[in-house]
């Protein structure tokens, strides 16, 4: 790898980038793994369930980070699928169902159905036009959770035994679903990266640069960009599925706007179109709001100064602040 | 259900719908002319509301007290605006979107340092607090009554403004073609702040008045932007008369849907089945209007651009 | 008119009151560069985007090669061999040349709807794209940054963009314009290389460039054809010279 005419005492960093990057995803994940482990012996237990509920909300922000930040789609609805997802488990479970396959199966194809509906009429308006109607439909899909009474309404439901995976698998122990959800997370982080960088994910980000040239180029870009929707979508609603079994509870206000809000923020703040920028933006906005909340009463507006910060001093998000000083090393 | 209880509900839209034209107006302006979303409006009608509430419950006479509110919120607006929201008019809405919820996240934990986490009950007017005889049949409380009069006076002086004034004509240069006005030498930036600080001020009033017909509380904002964004949406971006028209569609649909709908429904569905579908209708009514105009009109009912 | 390899049979686009094109036919014959050429507001621009879809006429039909074109998105017009640039260079920007032609190849290899493999294990995907480069001279700036090139070169890769295609009629919309008389030279060299490839319909204001490279051209004024022939009919066609060199000396 040695150029001639060049001193080679070193291994320049720029060789060492592409290493860490192939490395580090694989120490994080066995990091991960150990945490259950690790956790009582270091005190950590309380971290536990929060470091799972990061997981579950890292596939619902990266979902968003690739019809927003890959796609062009900027969407605030949806917190909508993953309430679809979550209800979904619901209706299931109020039905008689145990089996999470199924449950997590069905929020799947659920939330997948719902996002070919809404995108199919919300894709056919641009900018704050489509921002508002996603904003709409997720509004309805929370008034329609609010109103099933059947299902608790405002006051939500509670489920109170938790899904067979089968195998001897038993989601009811904390590390256990732990690990099912640390599996489920990195293979949508794989999977993700994995279309990004597939035929698809590239025609997608040519929407997104330019939609009449993708057009003319011979792209179906509708149908496209109703694929992505979708996709995302479906992701979405098996965040949503986690979540109700994580929180054992489901309520509408999983689906008020400002959750969809705080989607969208997150993504920002890691870095839109960036492949690790939904996890690091999420990670840090949790984080950051978990600390906040043990020490005061006020953690929403160190939070919300973050946010402005953030907008005036790196507009491209973190992910792009980190990628730059690794540049720079 | 009889006549007397359709004008009453009527009436009630109507004044819903005015309070939602107050809000949606500066908002409909900061977005027509600056390209501006500014989630941060709601935040300004929660100031309204809780100034207006404290100074009233502190002594002051309740025109004073609103007045008051107006007041304070056009300087918190006016340092907002110099602050923050001039440095977001040439960005894009998501960061328009993101850096305003950020203010959103800060202004309630100001209000909650200032005024405790719980809600404040919001006194009327002790003259205002009884009805009025509106027919033999309707009394009809004299508050909102107010609403709806200083609704209208304000709808009517903001037409005025716009379409006859130096300073309308300006912000109509504005919201139809910006590149324009700023070619003709207006002094684009001046326009901007005015228009934030209008905006700021009819939110503000808007939040006084509602104060006492509504809760005064954290999240008042978030709660009451979302249908004022509606308004904007379905009334056409920068058109200060779709936002008129699209506030009182709202207004009325919105009330219409939580009256009639459930005792409609009752005629046709098991009682338990109407009450329920009833509330999801009520309360999504506006959304499907929204979503259905959008369908049809991409760009809303009264484009301001051509 | 029915052997023609394309044409448009009596398009019409209203804006609001305003006819933009009033009954147009237009016929291009395979291995011809037609031009359409005509004074400013003329509607030159509105005809390409009603022929490739990007706007819907309000009467007319579109034929090519013996499909009906008329109602179809513009992807699907692509796709049964109609291929455009854009009056404004339309390259991706912020990506290399070499990603730019992967791009276009793309749309006409395999489905862009495969998700799993990637795309940098696609060879045949290559091979199209540098074969293409090499065509049109892009080889040696294949892996710099689109936006980062000169003017002329932009517009060579927009060039290859379009034929990526590999289109029957290719529509360029004033490929010259903005360009230097070097560039614009080595543009000329450049479609009449293509003559060989497919048909050209030919929107230019550059009139030397017309005369080099048109075998038939049609002029267009106030949204209608005013007449339609040889170069040299064309030429010495008084309606045609009053008409046009009176508005452009005007503008």
């Amino acid at each position: 790898m040695t150029r001639p005419g060049k001193a080679s005492s070193a291994v320049p960093a720029a060789d060492l980038a592409p290493l860490a990057a192939r490395v580090l995803p694989w120490v994080l994940l066995a990091v991960l793994a150990a945490f259950p482990l690790l956790a009582p012996v270091l005190g950590l237990e309380y971290w536990l369930g929060f470091v799972r509920r990061l997981l579950i909300v890292m596939i619902a922000a990266t979902s968003l980070n690739f019809i927003l930040g890959y796609g062009g789609m900027a969407a605030l609805g949806h917190a909508g699928f993953i309430g679809v997802g979550a209800y979904t488990v619901v209706a299931l479970v109020d039905a008689g169902v145990g089996s999470a396959w199924l449950a997590w199966g069905a929020a799947l194809a659920a939330s997948a159905l719902a996002a070919a509906a809404i995108g199919a009429l919300s894709l056919r308006t641009r900018g704050v036009y489509f921002l508002m109607i996603t904003l709409a439909f997720a509004q309805m899909l929370y008034y329609l959770a609010v109103s099933l009474s059947a299902y608790g309404g405002d006051d939500g439901y509670g489920l109170y035994t938790p899904l067979a995976l089968g195998a001897g698998i038993d989601t009811g122990d904390e590390a256990v679903f732990f690990w099912v959800v640390l599996a489920i997370a990195a293979l949508v982080f794989a999977l993700f990266s994995r279309i990004a960088a597939s035929r698809f994910g590239h025609a997608l980000m040519g929407i997104r640069d330019n939609e009449t040239r993708m057009s003319a180029l011979g792209y179906p870009v509708f149908r496209l960009k109703l694929a992505a929707f979708a996709g995302a979508g479906a992701l979405a609603g098996l965040a949503g599925a986690l979540l109700a079994s994580h929180n054992a509870f489901v309520s509408p206000s999983l689906m008020h706007w400002t959750e969809s809000a705080t989607l969208l923020v997150m993504v920002v703040l890691g870095g839109l179109g960036r492949r690790w920028g939904a996890p690091l933006g999420v990670a840090v906005w949790l984080v950051l709001a978990e600390v906040l909340k043990l020490h005061t009463e006020y953690w929403h507006w160190p939070l919300g100064l973050l946010l402005i910060t953030v907008v005036f001093l790196a507009p491209r998000g973190l992910a792009a602040l980190f990628a730059r000083a690794g540049r720079a090393a | 259900m009889d006549s007397i209880f359709v004008i009453e509900q009527l009436l009630n839209g109507l004044g819903y719908g005015l309070m939602l034209f107050l809000l949606a107006a500066g908002l409909s302006l900061v977005f027509g002319i600056m390209d501006t979303m500014n989630l941060a409006h709601g935040s300004l009608y929660m100031a309204g509301a809780y100034i207006a509430a404290r100074a009233h419950e502190a002594g002051a006479g309740f025109a004073t007290a609103v007045l008051a509110a107006v007041a304070a919120t056009v300087v918190i607006a006016f340092l907002l605006e110099q602050a923050i929201v001039r440095r977001l008019y040439a960005r894009d809405h998501l960061a328009q979107v993101i850096a305003t919820f950020g203010v959103i996240l800060i202004a309630d934990d100001v209000v909650k340092a200032i005024w405790g986490p719980s809600p404040v009950m919001a006194a009327m007017p002790a003259a205002l607090a009884g009805p009025v005889q509106l027919l033999p049949e309707l009394p009809y409380p004299a508050y909102r009554l107010l609403l709806i009069g200083v609704g209208l006076l304000v709808a009517l002086g903001l037409y005025l403004l716009v379409s006859h004034t130096r300073i309308g004509m300006l912000v109509r240069a504005g919201a139809s073609n910006r590149g324009m006005a700023e070619l003709m030498g207006v002094r684009v930036g001046r326009v901007f702040s005015f228009v934030f600080v209008l905006g700021a001020a009819l939110a503000a009033l808007a939040g006084a008045l509602m104060g006492p017909i509504s809760a005064v509380q954290i999240g008042m904002g978030e709660a009451i932007l979302i249908p004022a964004l509606v308004v904007i949406v379905i009334g056409g971006i920068g058109s200060v008369r779709g936002a008129f028209v699209a506030a009182l569609l709202v207004g009325m649909v919105d009330t219409a849907g939580r009256a009639f709908l459930p005792p409609a429904l009752r005629a046709v569905l098991p009682p338990a089945l109407a009450a329920e579908l009833g509330a999801a209708l009520a309360g999504i009514a506006m959304y499907l209007l929204m979503a259905a105009v959008l369908i049809l009109k991409p760009a809303g009912l009264f484009p301001a651009r051509g | 008119m029915s052997a023609s390899l394309f044409s448009a049979q009596g398009l019409v686009k209203r804006f609001g009151g305003l006819v933009a094109t009033d009954h147009v036919d237009l016929a291009v014959e395979a291995g011809e560069i037609h031009a359409l050429i005509g004074p400013n507001g003329a509607g030159k621009s509105t005809v390409v985007n009603l022929i490739s879809g990007l706007l819907a006429p309000d009467a007319g039909r579109i034929v090519l090669d013996g499909v009906e074109l008329t109602g179809m998105p513009a992807h699907r017009r692509v796709r049964h061999g109609l291929s455009r640039c854009f009056q404004v260079t339309s390259v991706f920007g912020a990506n290399t040349v070499f990603d730019n032609l992967l791009l276009a190849v793309q749309a006409h290899t395999g489905s862009s709807f495969r998700c799993l493999g990637r795309r940098s294990a696609d060879t045949r995907l290559h091979a199209r794209a540098l074969a293409l480069a090499h065509e049109l001279g892009l080889a040696d700036v294949l892996h710099r940054v689109a936006a980062a090139l000169p003017h002329g070169v932009q517009r060579r890769l927009d060039l290859a963009l379009a034929l990526a295609a590999e289109p029957r009629l290719l529509l360029l919309d004033e490929p010259m314009a903005g360009m230097g008389p070097e560039d614009s030279a080595q543009m000329v060299a450049l479609i009449r290389s293509l003559r060989e490839r497919c048909a050209i319909l030919l929107i230019e204001h550059d009139m030397d460039a017309v005369f080099q490279l048109a075998d038939r051209i049609t002029v267009l004024a106030s949204g209608r054809v005013l007449a339609t022939g040889e170069v040299g009919d064309i030429r010495a066609h008084p309606e045609v010279q009053a008409v046009y060199l009176g508005s452009e000396a005007a503008a």
